[in-house]
């Protein structure tokens, strides 16, 4: 019924045109699926909630050259006058900006150091009681500082240790896995801290870190020449705050510089620009695969026909059917095909091992390769569709006349 | 011979210039995703001072306890304590070493003709300069005596000689930073570098600094790290000699050893330094390691390539290997429809070789003219990779190299390529076509 054995004795007869587009289904097939699961992981990772509403929070850093002002005072008049520029909602000084790559991290033991038990690691902020509203972040459990919980390491130069810290769901759940960890007292180096709060989720300074939602706030102000501050402001009305920072500080103290005023979500893509990269880059790749591919397809069968339309011209005057036809061109274009998705999906399994072992990529799941494999193959009969059409369209009367 | 194939080819592209012009874009956009991805892993991988890229090392010293993890690659320390740096750096050998650790400032003028700034600085010894080849416009490195004296002078670069006075020299002017008063002693070139490769640690293609000052400031000034800070044990740190005296990891070095012989000896003398040190009380391990590593092998270190750079070059050329696949099935299409004209040649005394050559012609033709295209497609494509972010601004460019690079990959894929549908060609037996015309 499906003329498959004169089809693949056709096929036989010219082998490098049906190899060649079998590798190409074939490389095409392991290339894909590969390229999508990258692109699929780096997806995920790049749309993961980091708990932050990025789009509405924003940080600057300032620089205090000037000497004339005590700079823990200065300090407090900054974040009032930024708690009431129109739009903001809270700001406050934060050392370590979260997502910016850049920040403190430790590990905080169930023991005092230097005695030995179990430590997890956490990146850690410095802030005050406006910090957790600033941030915008939600606590499932507990509560937030209270005023007097603050401790300020100032320009007095006197320095004592907080005795509070506001975790991550992320932390306590490592830290104590039977839950419960709010109350519990945690060590920074020799220090006991207690757990007063837990946020739900909050990202640490570092999203590619391997444990990203470690995360601590710390009840403490460092007044130094050198601060970061955060600002959550109104939804849309970031930018038009972002606007009005420098000149609003400068007009306060003016012998200092304010720099890098940035947007969360800013920060993050600054941070992920590689994997952006990578991302673009392989949709870019895969397109562009698919059409080549594609363009193949077509070109190959058009080539096919333009050798074989007296043939074509026969059968049809034998009383071939147009949709035998068709029929025809798309069977072998599926035995050719199916040939090399099945070469190309042990190929891809093999790459996708490749690039787990040297990569250290993940491992490349079935489902992508099944998925690519049907896509290939939808795509190549379309590209068939066309060129069958026009065979189909050859009017027996070629049959009788000669070349 | 040659311009008769040329022309040849010429003809042939005309006859048929759909299909042609197929092979030609199906070559340029295998060589241009190919190029692109090969461009940046070029700007990433190139060595970013060939004439000495072996001659200057960054010692790495195995200092952490026994029994200690650190999370590097080879469980070493990335950086020096400030007590080893400074010890490396009062050594008898090699001639010219540096310590050196990035901080910054606020730049301002009594002026107010600028507004005040940011700037970050770097703290290294006034060998840094021969070291790292840097040219000067105006003066020269700071004296011995200010390395021992920590005296406020500094060398900066145009750029900053621009942004603060609009060029011109001002050598014996000074600059204000933070709170303190430095003087310029030199200017150099700025820097052009892709890869700040003397300074890995805060990101591979960040600038380098724009403000040079004596490494002795770091103490007597008691200024910030910019860099980074890495601790392994417990230590107080309440104060800044606290900082200094730690086992802490927060100072780059660099030395330079001319050949073999002061490698060796180098190495043999860092033992030595840790031997010594370990009697005073520190480095308590069985093993002591030291591994001295040079600029290929300090970027190396730090993945500066990333391994997706790689898994991308890899993907491009079996992204190329495709393209071909395709321009092989349409040269052999397009040569056999040629079969007869092919029989006509070979009767009237072509060789086979002849023929076979021709055709080379014709493909390498088809690879040139991709090739260039291929380079108009890889221009976007890196125009688009600088548009994903402002990091990639230097790195995604295309050198001289890549440049002549290009069109070289597409003709020689274009000849693999052809090298099967010519053969078939050229294997043509005049007798059946001359019979049927």
């Amino acid at each position: 019924m499906l003329e498959i054995k004169p089809i693949i004795n056709a096929m036989l007869r010219s082998k490098v045109g049906a190899f060649l587009l079998l590798i190409q289904i074939a490389i095409t097939t392991a290339i894909v699926s590969n390229a999508a699961f990258i692109i699929s992981d780096r997806l995920t990772y790049l749309k993961q909630d980091t708990g932050y509403q990025e789009e509405a929070l924003f940080t600057f850093n300032v620089m205090t050259f000037g000497r004339d002002v005590n700079i823990d005072q200065q300090i407090e008049l900054d974040e009032a006058m930024l708690r009431q520029i129109p739009g903001v909602i809270d700001a406050s000084l934060m050392q370590t900006v979260p997502l910016s790559g850049s920040g403190s991290a430790s590990g905080f033991g169930e023991k005092p150091e230097p005695e030995k038990g179990k430590q997890v690691r956490a990146s850690y902020m410095f802030g005050d009681e406006h910090a957790l509203n600033t941030l915008g972040v939600k606590l499932s459990e507990g509560r937030n500082f209270s005023d007097d919980e603050i401790v300020v390491h100032g320009s007095d130069g006197k320095q004592t240790a907080p005795s509070v810290v506001i975790a991550s769901k992320a932390f306590t759940d490592e830290m104590f896995p039977e839950g419960n960890g709010l109350g519990k007292t945690i060590f920074m180096e020799d220090k006991p801290v207690q757990i007063i709060g837990i946020v739900e989720r909050m990202a640490g300074a570092w999203l590619r870190d391997s444990k990203p939602f470690n995360a601590l706030i710390i009840p403490l102000v460092k007044t130094d020449t050198i601060q970061d501050f955060v600002v959550r402001t109104a939804p849309g009305q970031r930018a038009q705050v972002m606007a009005q920072i420098e000149d609003k500080m400068l007009a306060l103290y003016d012998k200092r510089v304010v720099r890098e005023i940035e947007g969360f979500d800013l920060l993050k893509s600054k941070y992920n620009a590689k994997d952006t990269l990578m991302l673009r880059m392989l949709v870019v790749l895969i397109v562009v695969l698919v059409l080549v591919t594609a363009l193949g397809v077509f070109g190959l069968t058009l080539f096919n026909i333009s050798k074989r339309t007296k043939q074509i011209g026969t059968r049809r005057a034998l009383g071939a059917r147009k949709s035998a036809i068709i029929r025809y061109f798309l069977v072998e274009n599926t035995l050719i095909s199916v040939s090399g998705l099945v070469i190309g999906s042990v190929a891809a399994y093999l790459l996708g091992q490749q690039l787990m072992t040297v990569f250290s990529l993940p491992a490349l799941p079935l489902s992508f390769i099944a998925f690519t494999a049907l896509s290939v193959l939808v795509m190549s009969l379309l590209s068939v569709l066309a060129p069958a059409k026009r065979a189909a369209d050859i009017s027996p009367s070629i049959a009788t006349r000669s070349i | 011979m040659f311009t008769h194939y040329l022309d040849l080819s010429w003809r042939s592209f005309k006859r048929t210039p759909v299909v042609s012009f197929l092979m030609v874009l199906a070559i340029a956009i295998g060589v241009g995703v190919t190029m692109t991805s090969l461009s940046v892993y070029h700007m990433m991988s190139m060595d970013p001072i060939p004439e000495k890229s072996n001659q200057l090392f960054h010692p790495q010293l195995q200092t952490v306890d026994e029994g200690v993890k650190l999370w590097t690659k080879d469980g070493m320390p990335r950086q020096m304590t400030y007590q080893d740096a400074v010890n490396l750096m009062n050594a008898p050998i090699p001639e010219r070493k540096t310590a050196s650790v990035k901080t910054g400032f606020s730049v301002h003028l009594d002026s107010s003709t600028v507004k005040p700034f940011s700037s970050a600085a770097r703290l290294v010894n006034r060998q840094f300069f021969e070291i790292f080849n840097l040219e000067f416009i105006n003066g020269a490195t700071w004296s011995e005596n200010d390395d021992l004296n920590a005296s406020p002078v500094i060398v900066i670069d145009d750029y900053l000689n621009n942004k603060l006075f609009g060029g011109g020299n001002n050598v014996g002017k000074s600059i204000n930073l933070d709170d303190g008063q430095y003087q310029i002693v030199g200017i150099i070139k700025t820097w052009d570098i892709h890869i700040k490769f003397y300074d890995l640690n805060n990101g591979a293609f960040q600038k380098p600094e724009h403000i040079y000052m004596p490494f002795s400031l770091v103490a007597a000034r008691e200024l910030d790290n910019w860099g980074n800070t890495n601790g392994w044990k417990f230590e107080p740190s309440n104060t800044f000699q606290d900082k200094l005296n730690s086992e802490r990891f927060w100072v780059q070095f660099w030395a330079e050893l001319p050949d073999e012989q002061a490698k060796q000896r180098y190495g043999e003398y860092l033992m030595a330094y840790m031997q010594e040190q370990q009697k005073l009380g520190r480095f308590n391990r069985d093993e002591l390691v030291y591994k001295l590593n040079n600029v290929d092998d300090w970027m190396e270190f730090f993945s500066v390539v990333s391994k997706d750079n790689k898994v991308l070059v890899a993907l491009s050329f079996m992204f190329l290997a495709v393209c071909l696949a395709n321009i092989l099935g349409l040269l052999l299409a397009k040569f056999l429809r040629r079969a007869p004209e092919v029989g006509v040649r070979r009767a009237l005394g072509a060789s086979k070789r002849q023929v076979f050559y021709q055709h080379l012609v014709e493909v390498s033709l088809l690879g040139f003219l991709g090739g260039t295209l291929g380079i108009v497609i890889s221009q976007l494509g890196l125009w688009g990779v600088r548009a994903t972010h402002s990091v990639y601004t230097n790195l995604a460019t295309m050198d001289a190299t890549m440049l002549f690079a290009s069109p070289v990959i597409a003709i020689v894929s274009c000849i693999i390529a052809g090298l099967y549908p010519a053969w078939i060609v050229c294997r043509t037996t005049p007798a059946i076509y001359l019979k049927s015309q």
